[in-house]
């Protein structure tokens, strides 16, 4: 209707302008006729009246209604100007497309993860708070006495909140398994505002010793061991041998704080006031109204201070730190996302610059139709709206592109990184695009025209008319267009240099890492938690894990078998204090501390560890046996260099412990780790019922899980196992978040350089097909072939240069970002900058030579001639 | 016939909506009719170049100073469109015609010595 209405009115005044024109055009003609002296007075009077069209153009533009309309025109024409020109239009969409979309699935990683990983919790409210000291600068965990003092000495949050993880078994039909939990203080959900799917969370005083043990389960883990059944509610679960009320289920996707399977409520005790020592919870708060981070800060200092003057000894050094949620578990990531961050950033300059170079190349070569459309009466601002409406067509063609590979390249990067690590970083289930990240393409999108279309148009449309279309388009790019287009390419070059050193250095890391020895066998073992209950006797417990190894080993298809307290590259490692005798004490009283390993006799050979000294732990070494202790490599070196350490006591818990055997070194921490003290001692002579088992088997050990699952059964059903990984995938989850960030950074170097080079040939080429009659001059007054080539290659090669000097300075500074993390190789090290700008330079050449070749091969009399 | 080029001036830059405006205070014209009269009156030394004649006029009756209808001149039978000026156009005639004058005297009083001299 309303098209119709002002369509139809649009229409009859067109139509009366028509019949106006025509009108005057038939009163000139009658006129000329009648002073006579032509022979076609309809044809001088259109003659007189000049562009008849543009008149009727302009005359229709006074009553256009809107700038809207000139805009669809604008749209019309710069798609027919597409049209025209499919290889530009494909060019600057696949490479505007490779800038948004790579950066735009990044900001799909980045914006969960390091800003919103709680989006179904009011995020922007919650603090996280931990403790730290300069020897454990990221650490999250807060003891009892600190938690206790927050909740009544932090006036700016409305509610502090504890957690504490947990291990614990369920028992099932088929004996029992360890599944993965929070111990909460029963304030956390409501201090949190978690949504449930079904129930509620705990109450007040469920979190008091004398209250019935009640639980909340997790979505997931409620839809896979329930079915989803409502009737879960109320019913009684089995956790650590205690049966549990199930008072509520989360609601879908509420993960906090980080993925759990069943929460229970975390008994305080009296005595917890006074537990300064030892940290173990992680501290959340809600800000009270009106309070910002700063007075939760404040209260934070405050309350450190009331603790250190409570209890010095402990507290020294250690102080509370208050941080927006969104920084709970991933100030280790941080560095990495930045990494990305910075990288991507570069791709989409590099993208920018290349499509600014391609349509400057483009409307040189349009110098004259824009010249003509100047001249015929288009005003300036007109066709700079004309040209920046095209350029923003092709930023929207290469958005939508970029849309599509972010959403590809965002299922790569989730396939890549495996589950198990992704379950530690919260908001990691929330990575993919969203529609933030489509609208932040979209601004992206709007940003790059600006930034590639604005420098070509403004050139294009201050062009001197009468000089390009007397010229006939030759010199329209002109010598400052050609030299413009020069310090593109150079910017282009020196992007890509940043990006492949940074790429290399990276590249170089993940190559020594995946070589590195960790100094356990990784292929064919099978990795699992076990626990045994408190149920199970002492003596009970002892017997069943000290016989487990042999038998484990009695089954088909396993070679070997072994209990360990922490399996190496899992991210955890318990720690002990000890002492060696007759040893100057360390400064300000601190101890020696070393890894502690309580073993199992098969677990050396289970996990290839060798005996490089005296023996390893044997099954004689039972409980009533002399305490002995074997010692890693490095500890035996770093205690006793060059001397015999077996035979000597170390003290643990002021006890003397024995030295039987030396074995060798285990990088816990994974490769890029240093190594640390180790003391492996035998698990009946230091008890503790939460193991880890190490299988190694004949073949494919993940094909054991059963074999495993029932021998375990079979000797003691009241065990429980769960996290049955093998180490390959404990490797992987070990090394993928620098995997996918190395392989990103890697890649982003690859579409640089593409560009970097793609750049270079079109400028060089370009500068070959404009000069070409003056190096058909050049030929005909006698210079050889060669001299032309190596003038072209010449000119590739200094600019490559130029772009590798001043990507020299990027480059070193990305390599700084990247030092912290670097293994193996130093950020500093010149040959790999040296090697990857002597690549870049050899692409660059090959580029360069196959216009360098066309232009030698100039015949001289077709240049001339044309 | 009409002058040669060079002898021709150019009109500045809103002088033909006042010469439109004044053309049309004595009486109803059309298009050519306008053209011609500004032509006439100044000896061919304006030429009314159509390609702004035709928007102009039809920027003045967007804005309200002329009004326009299809209507049969006295001598003829064929209807052509009108344009007749408006209480709003008399106004804007009288304010720009003010200003044009002022213009002039200033102009002349630069000029003035040089072209005694």
């Amino acid at each position: 209707m309303w098209r119709r209405l002002f369509g139809g009115a649009r229409r009859s005044r067109d139509a009366e302008i028509e019949r106006e024109l025509r009108d005057h055009l038939d009163l000139e003609a009658e006129e000329i006729a009648a002073r006579g002296g032509t022979d076609s007075p309809a044809l001088e009077a259109r003659r007189r009246f000049g562009n008849r069209t543009l008149v009727l153009e302009s005359v229709r533009g006074v009553w256009r209604w809107s700038w809207l309309e000139q805009l669809g025109q604008d749209v019309r024409h710069g798609l027919r100007g597409l049209r025209r020109s499919p290889v530009y239009a494909i060019a600057a969409t696949i490479t505007l497309a490779l800038g948004i979309g790579a950066t735009t699935a990044v900001f799909s990683l980045t914006d969960p993860v390091l800003r919103r990983p709680f989006p179904l919790l009011p995020q922007e409210r919650l603090v996280s708070i931990g403790q730290r000291s300069a020897d454990c600068p990221a650490c999250e965990d807060v003891s009892p006495a600190a938690f206790l003092a927050l909740r009544v000495g932090a006036p700016s949050m409305a509610a502090v909140a504890a957690t504490s993880s947990w291990r614990t078994a369920l028992r099932g039909a088929e004996g029992s398994e360890l599944v993965e939990g929070f111990l909460v203080s029963a304030n956390l959900f409501s201090a949190v505002s978690a949504p449930f799917a079904l129930g509620r969370g705990f109450a007040t005083g469920e979190d008091e010793a004398s209250a019935e043990p009640v639980t909340v389960l997790s979505y997931d883990f409620w839809q896979s061991r329930f079915g989803g059944s409502r009737g879960v509610l109320d019913s009684a679960i089995t956790l650590s041998g205690k049966a549990q009320r199930v008072v509520g289920v989360l609601a879908k996707d509420v993960v906090f704080p980080t993925r759990a399977d069943v929460y229970a409520p975390l008994v305080t005790r009296p005595s917890d006031a006074q537990n300064y020592g030892s940290r173990y919870l992680y501290v959340f708060g809600r800000l009270a109204d009106g309070a910002t981070i700063a007075d939760a800060r404040r209260d934070a200092d405050r309350v450190s201070h009331s603790l250190a003057q409570a209890s010095p000894k402990t507290e020294e050094g250690w102080r509370l730190v208050a941080r927006p949620v969104a920084a709970f578990h991933t100030e280790d990531v941080a560095l990495l996302v930045e990494i990305v961050a910075v990288a991507v950033a570069l791709v989409l300059l590099a993208a920018c610059v290349s499509v600014a170079n391609l349509a400057l190349a483009r409307t040189a070569a349009r110098g004259r139709e824009l010249a003509l459309r100047a001249a015929l009466g288009g005003r300036r601002t007109r066709l700079v709206r004309h040209l920046l409406v095209e350029a923003f067509l092709v930023s929207l063609a290469g958005g939508a592109l970029g849309a599509v590979l972010a959403v590809w390249g965002v299922s790569v990067m989730r396939d890549v990184v495996p589950p198990s690590l992704g379950a530690f970083v919260p908001g990691w289930a929330f990575v993919h695009v969203d529609g933030r990240a489509l609208l932040f393409t979209l601004v992206v999108s709007v940003a790059t025209t600006l930034v590639f279309a604005l420098l070509p148009t403004l050139r294009a449309t201050r062009v001197n008319l009468s000089s390009v279309l007397s010229d006939g388009g030759r010199a329209s790019a002109g010598v400052s267009g050609t030299r413009l287009r020069a310090c593109l390419v150079v910017t282009e070059v020196s992007v890509a240099l940043v990006l492949l050193t940074g790429a290399a250095l990276l590249a170089r890391s993940v190559h020594n890492m995946m070589n590195g020895d960790p100094g356990v066998r990784l292929d064919h073992v099978l990795s699992m938690h076990l626990s045994v209950p408190r149920t199970v006797p002492d003596s009970a417990a002892r017997d069943f894990m000290v016989r487990l190894d042999e038998r484990l080993m009695a089954q088909p298809g396993i070679r070997g078998a072994g209990l360990t307290t922490t399996t190496p590259l899992s991210n955890t490692r318990w720690g002990t204090a000890f002492d060696v005798p007759g040893r100057t004490p360390l400064p300000g009283d601190r101890r020696l501390s070393a890894t502690d390993q309580r073993v199992t006799p098969g677990y050396f050979r289970a996990m290839g560890i060798h005996v490089v000294a005296g023996r390893g732990i044997e099954a004689r070494d039972d409980a009533s046996a002399p305490r002995v202790v074997v010692i890693s490599h490095h500890t035996a070196e770093h205690f006793w260099p060059g001397r015999e350490a077996v035979g000597r006591t170390v003290l643990i818990d002021s006890l003397p412990w024995t030295i039987v055997g030396v074995v060798t070194d285990v990088r816990h921490g994974g490769f890029d780790e240093p190594l640390f003290d180790e003391l492996y001692r035998s698990l009946p002579q230091a008890m503790s019922r939460t193991m880890d088992l190490e299988v190694w088997a004949d073949g494919d050990p993940d094909a054991m899980r059963d074999v495993v699952r029932r021998t375990i059964g079979l000797a003691n059903p009241a065990a429980a196992i769960g996290g049955v990984m093998t180490m390959r995938d404990l490797e992987a989850r070990h090394v993928s978040a620098f995997k996918l960030m190395a392989g990103l950074v890697g890649v982003f170097a690859a579409i640089t350089m593409v560009i970097a080079v793609v750049g270079l040939y079109g400028v060089i080429a370009y500068g070959v097909a404009q000069r070409t009659r003056e190096i058909g001059v050049r030929i005909a007054l006698g210079a050889r072939g060669r001299d032309i080539l190596s003038q072209v290659a010449g000119g590739a090669i200094r600019l490559t240069c130029m772009g590798i000097l001043l990507g020299g300075a990027g480059a070193f500074a990305f390599a700084q970002l990247l030092r912290s993390i670097l293994y193996g190789v130093t950020a500093s090290d010149p040959r790999i900058p040296l090697a990857v700008a002597a690549a870049l330079l050899g692409v660059a050449i090959a580029a360069a030579l196959i216009p360098a070749w066309r232009a030698a091969r100039v015949n001289p009399a077709v240049a001339l001639r044309d | 016939m009409a002058k040669s080029s060079d002898d021709r001036v150019e009109l500045l830059q809103g002088t033909l909506d006042m010469l439109i405006l004044k053309t049309l205070l004595f009486g109803p014209a059309h298009g050519h009719g306008i053209a011609k009269h500004i032509q006439q009156t100044t000896r061919d030394v304006l030429t009314v170049e159509h390609g702004s004649l035709y928007p102009a006029l039809h920027r003045l009756e967007k804005k309200g100073a002329v009004a326009a209808k299809w209507d049969k001149p006295p001598d003829g039978n064929r209807e052509f469109k009108f344009y007749r000026l408006t209480a709003a156009g008399r106004k804007q005639l009288l304010a720009q015609q003010s200003k044009w004058d002022e213009l002039v005297r200033a102009i002349g009083r630069v000029m003035q010595p040089a072209t005694e001299g």
